[in-house]
């Protein structure tokens, strides 16, 4: 009898710990609050002879946006043949209205960013990099850069966020590649 | 170094010491192995120190002759029981006898699976023994098995591996941990399993469809991990085990205290273990430390007809990841592959720095038994486990909010809780068996920043028995199992993040039948055919998200049916004191085989382009053989020798399988003197050259060849039994890599590496 007491006891206290599971699973975590998605890159040209002459051209990341725009992916810059351009690089968070901006992140880690571009053969376009990081020696970090244009042309121009955590030497090389976009460039006179 | 090469300066004062003993060789040890019963045990193995072997008669007995003057370790091995060791000096012939206990039926139910509880019997079964225990301690589990044929690890770098069984892993392996089906995030080929070997005395696989005891899943096979038995008589013991290496300057200690009073048996157990970066033949690869630390502990107590037992375990570990396997996409991958060596930098440290994995795992196990009075025996086991998984991307998320920068990109946490009813049915004209049913219920719930799988209920239940039949020459058995899954699946919608769930349920049986023939008085053969199944898991049903080492983009699909597998195997085995050989031959043909197909429009983010794979079924065979010959061909000099093959093929779309272990020859030398043994070992693992087109960003690395040394010996210290292992891995410091290692893209395997190993019982 006394046994089966135990017994009874034993199975009584299995179940109990059997019930007493929460069912966490039926709650599903919201979209982090604070963080933000690197989903689009920019590129702001301003004409260096011509403070009116801005474009924006944009590549949004589709697999992360809700129903985006057909025309989304297809960034265009059009521009004019031996000319000077001061550039801005963004990055955005578009998954949130008004648009998040992420420029800011990476500029506070820029000792960690390299931004790395590289036209194709086609395209007569020159980009120097005309921002320093605050490492010993500073090295370069591609947020604002000058490009400049050549002879008429259509080209493309890819433009690489790389991710160089204490191994950043001012080169393309080390690291991982957080962004990976390409632009067409018309360069017309 | 100093305190390495002063460590082999002690050991070899060690050795020279005890040739004092070695004038007289002609002493003989005697004795009778009996049960509790007091009957004699047939074919027990009787070992001394390791090497020399003999194997009871028919009533029992054994003699050793040739035996120096010395003091020796001698170990009794029965293949249903534990092992049991006792320290002898030797100064004139001597009697010795050993009584098992594990005949006693009231230690037999505390260790409820311990071999000889193995229900299926013609199944093949390797273990490995105290010994080879000893000498992996250390290891990963998955690097520990690889001395089994048939066997290999998948890694990912050093820090993180896990078994393969004849080319097949994860959910289709299943791992037995004192008892209990391990539950964690099992699905991921990085996800190394969650246990610390230190807390196992017994580490046995079973190859084969072996569901019908655990469940399904097992469609390659079954890794069991057993504690030691709880002491019966012994007031206080325990043992301490200090492990350290050279490459990673790996320490490791563990210890455990153990005994008995008034009916209750207590155990308490923890282990520490720290490395840092690895080194291959080269240069150091930067990132790889491991930081673990794990602590177990037992209550039972038992009369002769019902016990109790309850134990808790925790598992803790941080395991750095590789900082060259860092690509953000596929030319990432290419120009990291292109290098020959990483450009990070090649130093040593024990900082694990991002990205890491951190796992921490607890068990709770409680279980009862009561024993009827015509020796039928019930059994009911409950565990419940909690598994979080922590992964921290190289990358910080973007935000100023302190609580996301602290915060892992994945995070899983599964819970489950598992009931079992068992009932032993007496032994009875010449009929054994085994009844039960099982329930189980998980609920995994994932956070992160990046999504990869859903939150998920799962509820299973399964009904079984297998009946063995055991006369003369013959043994026959045959069981069945019928499982139920029921599967819920809540998710957001992608674009309006509306929250939805899907329900899917699987329902299937386990069959197998076996027999073993006794051919001769050292010889048998087993056959077994079984057919097992495995529901779809999680992942295959609905990952979505980059595989960051990988560079892959991987989709699941959610309308993927269970995989069925027949699975036919037979085994020879030869077994004299001079010569063991075993072979395995296995045919394991799976239908609706579930494996991530290579997409051939791949995949653009905002990151680069990356290969598409998606989860898919085809039917597949995979069929191979284990060998292996331990002969003692001269007296003191073993030659082991063992040999895995696996072909694997996809009968749907007539191509070869991905990702499966290379043919292996593991060939060792060993020599055994007095208490002492030195070995050579050379294992040779040949390039794949059986994969399909398309489905890998690179071609197998070349074969490879590893000289691997040993020497070691048991000591007497006081009453106390002291280990000692001294073993050298890649003795020739060669520059290889191994296709099973997914950083085989970005950098070497290890290099050379000296590992001192000490144990001291008490």
């Amino acid at each position: 009898m006394k046994r089966l007491l135990y017994s009874v006891a034993v199975l009584m206290a299995l179940s109990a710990m059997l019930h007493s599971c929460k069912k966490d699973e039926t709650a599903i975590a919201p979209p982090v609050p604070g963080n933000e998605f690197l989903t689009t890159v920019g590129l702001k040209v301003t004409n260096a002879s011509n403070a009116a002459d801005v474009q924006y051209a944009y590549w949004t990341d589709t697999t992360l946006i809700a129903h985006p725009a057909d025309s989304i992916n297809t960034p265009v810059l059009n521009l004019k043949a031996s000319a000077k351009y001061n550039v801005e690089v963004l990055f955005q968070d578009r998954t949130t209205t008004p648009f998040g901006d992420v420029t800011a992140e990476i500029k506070e880690r820029e000792n960690y960013h390299l931004i790395c571009f590289t036209a194709s053969p086609s395209l007569n376009l020159t980009v120097v990099r005309t921002d320093k990081d605050t490492n010993v020696p500073a090295l370069e970090v591609g947020l604002t850069d000058t490009f400049t244009t050549g002879a008429a042309g259509t080209g493309e121009l890819n433009v690489q966020l790389r991710h160089q955590p204490n191994v950043k030497n001012g080169s393309c090389e080390p690291g991982s590649t957080d962004a990976d976009v390409t632009y067409t460039v018309h360069v017309t006179n | 170094m100093i305190s390495l090469r002063t460590a082999v300066q002690i050991l070899l004062l060690i050795l020279f010491s005890q040739y004092v003993y070695g004038q007289s060789c002609n002493y003989s040890i005697t004795g009778k192995i009996t049960g509790k019963s007091g009957l004699g045990l047939p074919g027990a193995r009787i070992s001394i120190t390791g090497n020399k072997q003999v194997i009871t008669d028919r009533n029992g007995g054994y003699t050793i002759n040739n035996i120096c003057a010395g003091d020796y370790i001698i170990s009794c091995v029965t293949d249903t029981g534990l092992p049991v060791s006792k320290a002898v000096k030797v100064a004139g012939s001597i009697q010795l006898d050993f009584v098992l206990q594990e005949l006693s039926t009231d230690l037999k139910e505390v260790v409820i699976s311990s071999t000889k509880e193995k229900e299926l019997s013609t199944l093949n079964t390797v273990g490995l023994n105290n010994k080879q225990l000893f000498q992996s301690t250390g290891k990963t589990l998955g690097e520990s098995l690889k001395s089994i044929p048939g066997l290999n690890s998948i890694q990912t770098g050093p820090s993180i591996s896990k078994p393969v069984i004849h080319g097949l892993h994860s959910n289709r392996v299943l791992i037995l941990n004192n008892g209990i089906r391990q539950e964690g995030q099992q699905w991921g080929s990085e996800h190394a399993p969650e246990i610390d070997p230190f807390t196992a005395a017994h580490v046995s696989v079973i190859e084969g469809a072996a569901s019908i005891r655990y469940g399904s899943d097992a469609l390659a096979g079954v890794v069991i991990l057993e504690p030691a038995p709880l002491p019966t008589d012994k007031k206080i013991g325990g043992d301490i085990n200090l492990v350290g290496a050279s490459n990673g300057r790996m320490g490791a200690v563990s210890g455990m205290l153990d005994g008995a009073v008034d009916g209750f048996q207590w155990r308490a157990q923890g282990t520490l273990k720290r490395a840092g970066n690895f080194k291959t033949a080269d240069y150091y690869l930067k990132n790889t430390g491991i930081a673990e630390d794990d602590y177990s502990g037992t209550l039972a107590y038992h009369k002769t007809n019902y016990g109790f037992n309850a134990f808790y375990s925790r598992y803790h570990s941080k395991m750095g990841i590789f900082d060259g396997s860092h690509v953000g996409n596929i030319q990432d991958l290419y120009a990291a592959f292109n290098r020959p060596k990483p450009i990070t930098a090649s130093y040593f440290s024990y900082k694990i720095d991002r990205s890491y994995q951190q796992v921490t795992h607890d068990l709770l196990k409680l279980n009862s038994y009561y024993q009827f009075n015509n020796q039928g025996k019930m059994e009911i086991i409950y565990a419940r486990q909690t598994d979080l998984r922590n992964e921290y991307d190289i990358d910080l998320p973007y935000s100023d909010d302190p609580a996301v920068l602290a915060a892992p990109q994945i995070s899983f946490k599964i819970k489950t809780h598992t009931l079992d009813l068992l009932y032993h049915q007496p032994d009875k004209n010449n009929f054994s068996g085994t009844w039960g049913m099982s329930g189980i219920t998980q609920g995994n719930v994932f956070r992160g920043i990046r999504y990869l799988v859903p939150n998920f209920r799962n509820y299973g239940a399964g009904i079984y028995g297998i009946e063995k039949y055991t006369k003369d020459k013959w043994t026959l058995e045959a069981g069945l199992r019928y499982d139920y899954r029921w599967l819920k699946v809540y998710r957001r919608n992608d674009n309006s993040l509306f929250v939805y769930n899907n329900t899917s349920i699987y329902q299937n049986v386990t069959a197998s039948i076996g027999a073993t023939w006794k051919a001769a008085e050292h010889f048998s053969i087993s056959a077994n055919t079984g057919t097992a199944w495995r529901a779809p898991s999680v992942n295959e049903l609905y990952i979505k998200g980059i595989h960051l080492s990988a560079a892959s983009y991987e989709l699941g699909d959610s309308t993927l049916r269970s995989e069925r597998s027949f699975n036919t195997s037979i085994s020879f085995k030869y077994n004299t004191e001079k010569l063991f050989a075993q072979l395995n031959i296995y045919d394991n043909e799976i239908n609706n085989f579930i494996y991530a197909k290579p997409s051939l429009q791949p995949i653009t983010l905002v990151s680069g382009t990356y290969p598409m794979f998606t989860y898919t079924q085809a039917n597949v065979r995979l069929r191979g053989l284990d060998a292996e010959a331990d002969y003692t061909f001269l007296k003191n000099f073993t030659l082991i020798s063992k040999t895995s093959l696996v072909r694997a093929f996809n009968k749907s779309i007539h191509d070869y399988l991905v990702f499966m272990p290379a043919d292996r020859f593991d060939n060792a030398l060993k020599y055994t003197w007095l208490s002492k043994y030195v070995s050579l070992q050379y294992v040779k693992v040949s390039r794949q050259t059986r994969v399909p087109p398309n489905s890998d960003y690179v071609a197998p690395p070349p074969g490879y060849g590893l000289l691997n040394s040993s020497f070691g010996m048991d000591l007497l210290a006081g009453k106390h039994i002291l280990n000692i292992d001294f073993s050298v891995d890649n003795l020739t410091n060669v520059a290889y890599r191994d296709y099973l290692n997914r950083f085989r893209y970005y950098a070497d395997d290890l290099g050379i590496s000296f590992v001192l190993r000490t144990k001291l019982t008490f």
